[in-house]
């Protein structure tokens, strides 16, 4: 995805990461060679994998063959935004917006 | 870093919108699914899908002259053709809303007659708050209140309603699936390209900050029409049993049952949940947010 391309530079944190396989959740809103990178969120009680983040902007799951890490750039490919993982103040990593 | 808009295309477009999630679809549902029988049937539910519906298309209006208007408004070219393709999405909404409002029922020469009897005034006055920054060419100001204030509110009663729909109107719903999808990029343009104008114009915060005031305002106002007007949760549950649904595992909406709400619970939610966003959207893009006076 976008996202893995530039999912690589800027982490913070050491270690080998955590691989995932991804297969198509049915997210049909991006073009087709793109759509296992995404999912719909659930609403709040939807949990997070390592792998996946949720875009403030447009309320989707990106999801990531790799488990994401603070620092890491990750592009929403349904609403354009960019955007950086950072951990939020209860230790979790969400996604803040980048405007260029 | 490019610029965001580099990243957007008229063939991303193609690829994600026509040739995707509308692919095959027949007015934004599938072909052949029909309005469910019992809505058709019952005078009280019909009248009110037609209100609701009306109310769509007022929105989707609204949203067409802005998007459009705003294409010879903007600054660079990018901007303009994604403005182009909003353009062509609104006129979709419109058309597939419009459609809804022949299905359920309403003669093609009623439609304007229909429009005019149930469009609610305080939803017009949001329109007009938003239609008056763009015939003057704000291109900042518009986008915000298109893209952030318009399109963020269109987001969340586009998702409620789909919760709603799911399993008592699968054509609604499929209807509304493509809108919500639609919304994502629009609100997505809003934040990205405000985010970076609005720095270049920080003297433009004021009026925008009580633009949304005053949007916000009408928006509560039109929630608090339509929802203290509406079936009562009764209603909707004896729909919901006709229609051979239990509601088991369907209408969930951040979190909540919706048949388990009254219609000022659904309000309340629905409210709460669009303000929380327009803070947190507008926070994004340095503008503050303008608590509106609750109708």
């Amino acid at each position: 995805m976008k996202g893995d391309e530039e999912a690589t530079g800027g982490s913070t944190e050491v270690g080998e990461r955590r691989r995932y396989e991804l297969d198509d959740q049915g997210f049909d809103e991006v073009p087709k060679k793109y759509r296992k990178f995404y999912r719909r969120w659930k609403g709040p009680g939807d949990e997070l994998a390592p792998n996946e983040i949720f875009c403030p902007v447009c309320r989707i799951v990106i999801r990531s063959p790799r488990e994401i890490r603070p620092g890491d750039r990750i592009y929403c490919m349904a609403c354009m935004t960019r955007l950086r993982a950072v951990r939020g103040p209860d230790g979790r990593i969400v996604a803040e917006v980048e405007y260029t | 870093m490019r610029d965001f808009l580099d990243a957007y295309s008229i063939q991303y477009w193609l690829e994600s919108c026509p040739q995707g999630y509308l692919e095959g679809t027949e007015y934004g549902h599938r072909p052949g699914e029909k309005e469910p029988e019992l809505l058709l049937d019952d005078p009280t539910l019909r009248e009110q899908a037609i209100s609701t519906t009306v109310q769509l298309v007022v929105g989707e209006r609204c949203a067409l002259a802005a998007s459009s208007g705003l294409i010879n408004a903007a600054p660079d070219e990018a901007s303009r053709r994604f403005l182009a393709t909003q353009t062509l999405d609104e006129a979709r909404h419109v058309e597939i809303f419009t459609q809804r409002l022949y299905d359920l029922g309403v003669k093609k020469s009623e439609l304007e007659d229909v429009i005019d009897a149930f469009a609610n005034p305080n939803l017009v006055k949001f329109a007009e708050i938003l239609l008056e920054k763009v015939d003057k060419k704000d291109f900042v100001a518009g986008v915000v209140g298109q893209n952030v204030i318009l399109e963020g509110m269109a987001f969340h009663v586009f998702e409620m309603m789909h919760a709603t729909s799911e399993k008592l109107n699968p054509k609604f719903a499929h209807t509304l699936s493509g809108t919500i999808a639609d919304e994502r990029r629009h609100v997505g343009f809003g934040e990205n390209r405000i985010g970076s104008l609005i720095q270049a114009h920080p003297e433009k915060k004021p009026e925008i900050e009580r633009m949304q005031r005053d949007m916000s305002y009408y928006m509560l106002a039109t929630f608090a029409d339509r929802f203290r007007d509406t079936a009562s949760r009764e209603e909707v549950q004896r729909m919901r049993r006709e229609a051979g649904s239990d509601g088991a595992g369907s209408g969930t909406w951040q979190g909540a049952n919706l048949a388990d709400l009254e219609p000022e619970e659904m309000e309340r939610l629905l409210a709460d949940t669009i303000l929380g966003e327009f803070k947190k959207r507008l926070a994004r893009i340095g503008i503050e947010y303008q608590t509106p006076a609750r109708p």
